[in-house]
């Protein structure tokens, strides 16, 4: 009886694990698409256009790296946003 | 009425809920499920919560979160978008979760609290700031916060008075403080968004003269400190933006060698490096809050963000700067948001009046006398009945003269990673071996991991070169003196 047991929570350990890489490899190819597609086409034509996401150069010539934040109490409907 | 504040899945997460505009409990989920700096949803913390007021959670008018993750993830998207194609192995790693867990917030919060009731999202350095401000003594205060990221932001500074709070600029993303500390974290062997507090403590044994230091010169390399404390980073020195560690080869080249391996030994050369991490740190932070003093002109200020939890620095903030009052909360990293975000909601949005200060930080589960006895019997641990508590506190004093080591449970757990006083352990602190025996014996830990010594107020300036009258930080560990 116990061997049957551990038999069968083997057999759904190794079905659980299956499942994980399954999801793993599906997962993966998917946002590999995704990826070089959404992001790769994206980020290609944005670069032609001179569009940066990140600020990431130095502007050692500025006097203040400080930008406005201007954060303060909003409607409370703001607040239901997650944006 | 009630309002419950969340925080989650980045690090520290935790709940807080408030009734009536006072605190009534808050804890950090690693103290339930036992995994330190816990990211997963505070499911523990929160039945905690809930249960210390003897209520369910359809009592609960708000749930707040503590930052708006379509923010955040636009954010992580614009790094993918700038760094293609170095940033694939994180977009394939980072991805699931986004998709699995942190877009999914509200569906989490409804399914497993089972709450049907309003949720607001709160900006994640506004709860950093209302997590400081709405607690504080203080009715008009400058605010700063800096922690590693929010959604965008990583450093700010605003005003809060009365119940409003007005953050008035920013320094966003890749440029942060919070990760420049990581970084030299993860450079000396330590694991990040946890052990920075070690190089904080690591910092004392390396040269703290900026002249002589070698390290400092090569870290001022990296980043530009304005006069007004702002600053950006020459970024070639960080890989954080596109992949899944921090130090580039660059850096690591500036440096004089490759990461330091865990297990190896901490060099000289390492405590240096610490040194000049914690000076370039200092320099920027006393730099910003004269900029901030100047812009606000105001006597108080608060701190909050993870690098509030940087003690040595917190220590040099009055004596450096023209502000004269400070307040930090307990828990100012991430996890303290949650209390943050409850109390932005209560007094901010809805416009209650403030009425709470937080004074103490032992907002977490208490157990009673009954309990105890009932859990030693259970599992047959010795012990000895006092008839009350002079006899308690007269028979520790003498262990801890004898140079014993004592652990010291009392009343409801901190908040916040400090212990003070209710989970501790106590040594002689006359003891020159009591360090040594602490870390090696009771902690197992590295040798030079400091303890704060517990004094009366009033002895205070006979012992230590502190602030006159000694700031309230200093009753949470936040303020480091010599």
């Amino acid at each position: 009886m116990s061997k049957l047991k551990d038999f069968f929570k083997g057999f759904k350990e190794g079905m659980h694990s299956f499942g994980s890489n399954v999801t793993a490899i599906i997962n993966s190819s998917l946002l590999t698409i995704v990826y070089l597609i959404g992001v790769g086409l994206t980020s290609i034509f944005a670069k032609l256009f001179g569009k940066h996401f990140l600020d990431i150069k130095l502007a050692k010539k500025k006097n203040s790296y400080w930008s406005d934040l201007d954060l303060k109490k909003k409607p409370i409907d703001e607040y239901y946003r997650q944006f | 009425m009630y309002v419950l504040g969340i925080s989650c899945y980045y690090h520290d997460a935790s709940a807080a809920l408030l009734k009536d505009g006072v605190v009534v409990a808050a804890a950090e989920e690693e103290r339930f499920t036992r995994k330190k700096h816990d990211i997963s949803f505070p499911a523990n913390a929160i039945k905690y919560c809930l249960e210390s007021q003897n209520i369910s959670i359809d009592k609960v008018k708000y749930v707040g979160f503590y930052e708006k993750p379509l923010l955040k993830f636009e954010r992580v998207m614009s790094q993918h978008l700038e760094m293609f194609p170095l940033s694939f192995k994180t977009f394939l790693s980072s991805t699931p979760s986004w998709i699995n867990e942190k877009l999914r917030v509200m569906k989490k919060i409804r399914k497993t609290l089972k709450y049907k009731g309003d949720v607001l999202f709160i900006e994640h350095h506004l709860a950093h700031a209302a997590s400081s401000f709405l607690v504080s003594p203080f009715k008009k205060a400058a605010i700063l916060t800096v922690d590693g990221v929010g959604e965008w932001t990583t450093t700010a500074y605003g005003i809060g008075e009365g119940k409003d709070i007005h953050l008035m600029k920013e320094i966003k993303f890749p440029h942060s403080l919070g990760l420049l500390y990581s970084t030299i974290t993860a450079y000396l062997g330590f694991t990040v968004n946890n052990a920075e507090y070690k190089v904080m403590g690591l910092s004392p044994y390396g040269n703290m003269n900026k002249k002589t230091n070698p390290y400092y010169g090569k870290l001022k390399k990296i980043i530009d400190i304005k006069e007004d404390g702002s600053y950006k980073f020459d970024m070639s020195y960080f890989v954080y933006h596109y992949k899944d560690r921090m130090p580039s080869k660059k850096l690591c080249n500036l440096l004089g060698g490759p990461i330091r391996t865990a297990e190896s030994e901490l060099t000289q050369r390492h405590k240096d490096i610490s040194a000049a991490l914690q000076s370039v740190y200092e320099e920027a932070l006393l730099k910003m809050l004269n900029h901030v003093y100047k812009e606000t002109r105001c006597e108080n200020v608060v701190i909050a963000g993870g690098c509030g939890l940087n003690s040595v620095a917190n220590g040099k903030i009055l004596s450096n700067t023209q502000f004269k009052n400070i307040w930090i909360q307990p828990a100012s990293g991430d996890g303290g948001t949650s209390i943050g975000v409850v109390s932005y909601i209560y007094h901010t949005i809805l416009g209650c009046k403030r009425n709470y200060q937080l004074k103490d930080a032992y907002l977490g589960p208490g157990f009673s006398t009954k309990e105890i006895k009932k859990f030693l019997d259970k599992n047959k641990i010795g012990y000895s009945k006092f008839k009350n508590d002079k006899d308690i506190i007269k028979t520790t004093a003498k262990l801890v003269h004898e140079n014993h080591v004592v652990g010291w449970f009392q009343g409801g757990m901190e908040w916040g990673p400090r212990a003070l006083g209710s989970r501790s352990i106590l040594a002689n602190p006359c003891n020159p071996k009591a360090q040594d025996l602490l870390n090696a014996k009771v902690k197992h830990r590295e040798k030079f991991r400091p303890f704060a010594p517990v004094v009366c107020e009033d002895d205070a300036l006979k012992y230590f070169e502190c602030d006159e009258p000694t700031p309230e930080p200093t009753d949470f560990m936040l303020m480091v003196y010599q």
